[in-house]
């Protein structure tokens, strides 16, 4: 499976040379590191989480490696004689830098199958990595401009020519403290309340914690205006209360709060408001030129594609601004047309579905959560921004996983991909029953 | 916990399913709406990138490319190029980056290839990795005739002048120059700058370059509306037929008191000529005499069947003629100065050519149109013209008369055009009209406009009828001026034809 996804990676590298100049590109460096990086993580799953699902690496390593090519297409244009424009805000290095991360991303993938040989070892540490979180999400907040902001998105840290983005590693954080919070108190929330018109409302000091983390994260993300992120830590949340205590009070709560915080925000914000007429209106007057200018190149660049796309090299993805980063998905679109993006989509489908499948196997209900959690936001991150991109919803930036130019997103990508990996390997390893569980024989039939 | 995972699996399906529902509204179903929009850099970019297709004339057997485009050297891009330029730019109009004026507008989704009949030529390419083409548009003008024409119009001596000439029996359009004209060629670069430079030179120069003459009614008719008058005479039993004797007085006393001259104030014959001689003379008070006993109506309902005010397309939109409801228009004393072409009806060489075809087709106007087929890239019949009956000014009988007198106006001796389009000048036998109109402006500022409508029917040497209309602008007699230019047509045409 590896191979394959690695082959895919090649021939798309390959279609690149074609489409921008005719000719095959010679075998470049940067993917033999790329082959060799998925190889070692190949052998450090197999070393440190032999029974671990063996899609997860392929399907990672099939979405990272079209990143590196598109990033690479993007990097082409309009310059070493290619044609089209060149993405000014993509420097000519961005492959090899996005190479760069890969490997830290793998490297980091190792070193949470080292370290945490077991999810529930995780549980230890459920306050200090909440505080973590909230520390790494605030840091932006204090920072001036200066170190913070990029595009209007007050959700860096610049020191020198490094920069993080640290909403993403919160985002891990984050997910730990709940999980673990909700795993000791889920029966108190789940059993204890007042019932309320039919439904069974939980105790407020029960909620005080849950709920206090939960403003100050968004009310620090308000305020580094990046709805995006937020929207994707208010999904995350309610996702896992709602594991944890299946309680459809939860959902009902959380889907009122959130239409009362996307009305109150886009009140409260002019370029909420903005981001809502840019979506329902996005040709209207001035909008094509103006406001709409980059949602609407990504959806004229989505239909240019059509059904088989212009090719890659082909197209002009380079019209629209960013798209190297939040918008990459729109040059998959472009260039690779509705076929590409729904094998795409599939993809991203197949590594959250893995993720829920090891959730279910696991016993341990810290790991159970915490994946479960994990795979939701994930699915909600795509949905968010391709949604975005193609006009299903108001446009919010957050990255896409993996094929986002960027090394915060995708070192915190390969974070996942160890957890996941680490948990489906105790979801699918022998279990201390000698029962041949249904695990067992998968192992079997995937080896 | 797993109950409520299961249900957390389907909100994360129902995502993903939305998204795929949506990328295939957005790719598959909304594509063509979402690349009509207005500013799609990306359309904008791709006119360049792949053939445009050709227009052709195709009106003497044989193609002649009068419009394509050109790979520009060393890159993969393609730039409009009109060999023959100001000759055809009536017909064609320009194809500029942003826009485009006659058949390059009306045509440009054949040509540009993104009409929807093309689309399963562009999905074959596509998958077989030929490169998209647009369509090739055949026209029905003859370069013989149009090389003719426009040559013709230039050595006339700088007067502003046009010329149509069509098939009466199948109203394909033959040629149609308009002189000054102007070179689409300018308008083709790819530098906005530039192109807005020239265009500006264009709509500003005084000499109204860009004006299609040709189609638009910017002239009296003078005494070639007489064909319209006749008919109408006729029809209505006015006349019962050419050797009918009709009042011609000298002067003519009309009956708010003021006085119609003939030309020169030249007696009319004996004064009271058949109509064919009022005809062949073209005698002023005769023909506003019938006016007045037609009434404005009656004369207005004529001119509408031979295509005056009325808009149809050649394909781009054209107003031939007009007799407008204009303060007073019924007043018979300005009637009789309607009659004979001079009160405040306005005409185009298109409609003379039409009058001339309507009484050369038996008293059946056919409709104008210049494009005769449409190929797709694979040479595949895309579209194809099927002449049809414009309308029915007359019956045959009527046209038989009017037709007669057509005839002594270019082989009478005493006939108008008998020196420039008879039997002196040509031994082809063209039936014409002319006319001489006063055009508003002092003979010190402009001399009249000359007007010529003819045609020559199918027969002896003639393999197909053509009908000519030319007007030239301050040309004098239109005789003198405007008879011969329609006789150079018809000689290239025949000839080519031969």
């Amino acid at each position: 499976m590896l191979v394959f996804a690695i082959a895919v990676v090649l021939l798309a590298y390959a279609a690149v040379g074609l489409g921008l100049r005719g000719k095959l590109p010679g075998l470049p460096a940067d993917l033999v590191v790329f082959a060799a990086l998925m190889g070692a993580a190949h052998v450090a799953i197999r070393r440190f989480a032999p029974h671990a699902d063996p899609l997860l690496l392929p399907l990672a390593a099939l979405l990272n490696g079209l990143g590196i090519v598109m990033i690479y297409r993007l990097q082409q244009s309009g310059r070493n004689g290619n044609p089209g424009l060149q993405v000014t805000d993509l420097p000519s290095s961005a492959t090899t830098t996005q190479l760069l991360y890969t490997g830290v991303g793998v490297a980091a993938l190792v070193v949470v199958l080292v370290l945490v040989r077991e999810a529930r070892l995780l549980q230890r540490y459920t306050y200090t990595l909440g505080a973590l979180g909230l520390v790494l999400l605030a840091i932006p907040a204090v920072l001036p401009t200066s170190h913070s902001t990029v595009n209007g998105a007050k959700v860096w840290i610049i020191f020198g020519g490094f920069s993080v983005e640290p909403g993403e590693f919160a985002r891990l954080a984050l997910a730990v403290f709940f999980a673990g919070y909700l795993v000791s108190k889920r029966d108190v929330l789940a059993l204890a309340g007042r019932r309320v018109l039919g439904i069974t409302f939980p105790r407020a000091r029960d909620l005080a914690p849950v709920l206090s983390a939960w403003v100050a994260t968004l009310l620090i993300l308000i305020f580094e205006t990046d709805i995006g992120t937020a929207a994707l830590f208010f999904g995350m949340f309610i996702a896992m209360l709602y594991i944890a205590t299946q309680r459809v009070s939860w959902l009902l709560i959380g889907v009122a709060l959130f239409l009362f915080g996307t009305f109150l925000t886009a009140n409260l914000f002019h370029h909420v408001m903005e981001r809502f007429t840019v979506w329902l209106h996005p040709f209207a007057g001035s909008n094509p030129t103006g406001i709409a200018y980059q949602p609407v190149q990504a959806l004229e660049g989505l239909a240019f594609g059509g059904l088989f796309g212009t090719g890659l090299g082909h197209g002009q993805p380079y019209y629209t601004p960013l798209v190297q980063s939040d918008f990459i998905f729109s040059a998959f679109g472009e260039e690779l047309g509705l076929v590409g993006v729904m094998a795409l989509l599939l993809v991203f489908g197949l590594l959250v579905q893995r993720g829920l499948r090891a959730a279910l196997g696991v016993n341990d209900p810290f790991a159970k959560l915490l994946i479960g959690g994990l795979s939701f936001v994930l699915a909600l991150q795509v949905f968010v921004i391709v949604g975005g991109i193609s006009g299903l919803i108001p446009l919010t930036g957050v990255t896409t996983p993996f094929l986002s130019q960027g090394g915060s997103s995708l070192v915190a990508s390969w974070i996942l991909i160890g957890l996941l990996v680490r948990v489906s390997d105790t979801a699918r390893g022998p279990a201390p029953q000698p029962i041949q569980d249904e695990g067992m024989t998968q192992v079997v039939r995937a080896g | 916990m797993n109950r409520a995972l299961l249900r957390i699996s389907l909100a994360c399906l129902a995502m993903f399913v939305l998204l795929l529902l949506n990328m295939n509204y957005v790719q598959a179903f909304e594509t063509s709406k979402l690349a009509a929009e207005p500013g799609n850099i990306r359309v904008f970019d791709e006119q360049f990138t792949y053939q445009r297709g050709s227009i052709v004339a195709t009106g003497d057997g044989n193609d002649v490319t009068i419009a394509e485009s050109r790979l520009i050297k060393g890159t993969d891009t393609y730039q409009r190029y009109y060999p023959e330029g100001p000759v055809y730019a009536p017909v064609t109009g320009f194809d500029t980056i942003y826009s485009q004026t006659g058949i390059e507008q009306t045509e440009n989704k054949l040509l540009n290839g993104t009409d929807p009949r093309l689309a399963i030529h562009n999905l074959t390419s596509l998958l077989t990795g030929k490169q998209k083409q647009g369509a090739t548009v055949e026209l029905t003008i003859s370069p013989a005739a149009q090389q003719a024409a426009y040559s013709a119009l230039v050595n006339d001596g700088g007067h502003a002048a046009a010329v149509v000439a069509m098939n009466p029996s199948t109203g394909a359009i033959l040629a149609m120059a308009s002189y000054p004209s102007y070179d689409p060629n300018v308008l083709t670069t790819f530098d906005g700058t530039q192109l807005n430079d020239a265009y500006n030179n264009l709509v500003h120069d005084p000499a109204q370059p860009l004006l299609n003459r040709a189609v638009t009614p910017n002239f009296p008719p003078g005494s070639s509306f007489k064909i319209v008058t006749s008919s109408a005479a006729f029809s209505q039993g006015l006349v019962a037929n050419t050797n009918t004797t009709v009042p011609a007085p000298e002067p003519l006393q009309l009956p708010n008191g003021n006085l119609l001259n003939n030309d020169g104030d030249e007696t009319c014959a004996d004064g009271n000529p058949p109509i064919i001689e009022a005809f062949y003379l073209s005698c002023n008070t005769a023909f506003a005499g019938l006016g007045i006993r037609l009434t404005a109506p009656v004369l207005r309902d004529y001119a509408n069947k031979f295509g005056m005010n009325q808009t149809f397309d050649i394909p781009f939109p054209v107003e031939p003629g007009l007799f407008p409801e204009d303060q007073g228009w019924t007043d018979p004393s300005l009637t009789a100065f309607s009659a004979i072409g001079q009160f405040d009806d306005e005409v185009s060489p298109l409609q003379e050519a039409m009058l001339a075809s309507a009484i050369e087709n038996g008293g059946t106007l056919m409709k104008p149109y210049l494009v005769q087929q449409v190929l797709g890239p694979g040479l595949s019949l895309i579209e194809s013209a099927s002449p049809s009956a414009f309308s029915h000014p007359v019956t045959p009988q009527v046209a038989g008369y009017v037709k007669a007198m057509m005839y002594e106006v270019t082989h009478n001796p005493s006939g108008t055009a008998y020196e420039t389009a008879g039997p002196p000048a040509t031994s082809i036998p063209i039936y014409g009209k002319t006319g001489t109109a006063e055009n508003g402006l002092t003979p010190a500022e402009s001399p009249d406009d000359a007007v010529f409508s003819c045609f020559v029917p199918a027969g002896p040497g003639v393999s197909s009828p053509i009908a000519v209309g030319v007007i030239v602008q301050g040309g004098g007699f239109g005789a003198d001026a405007a008879a011969p230019i329609a006789v150079q047509v018809i000689q290239a045409y025949l000839k080519a034809h031969s």
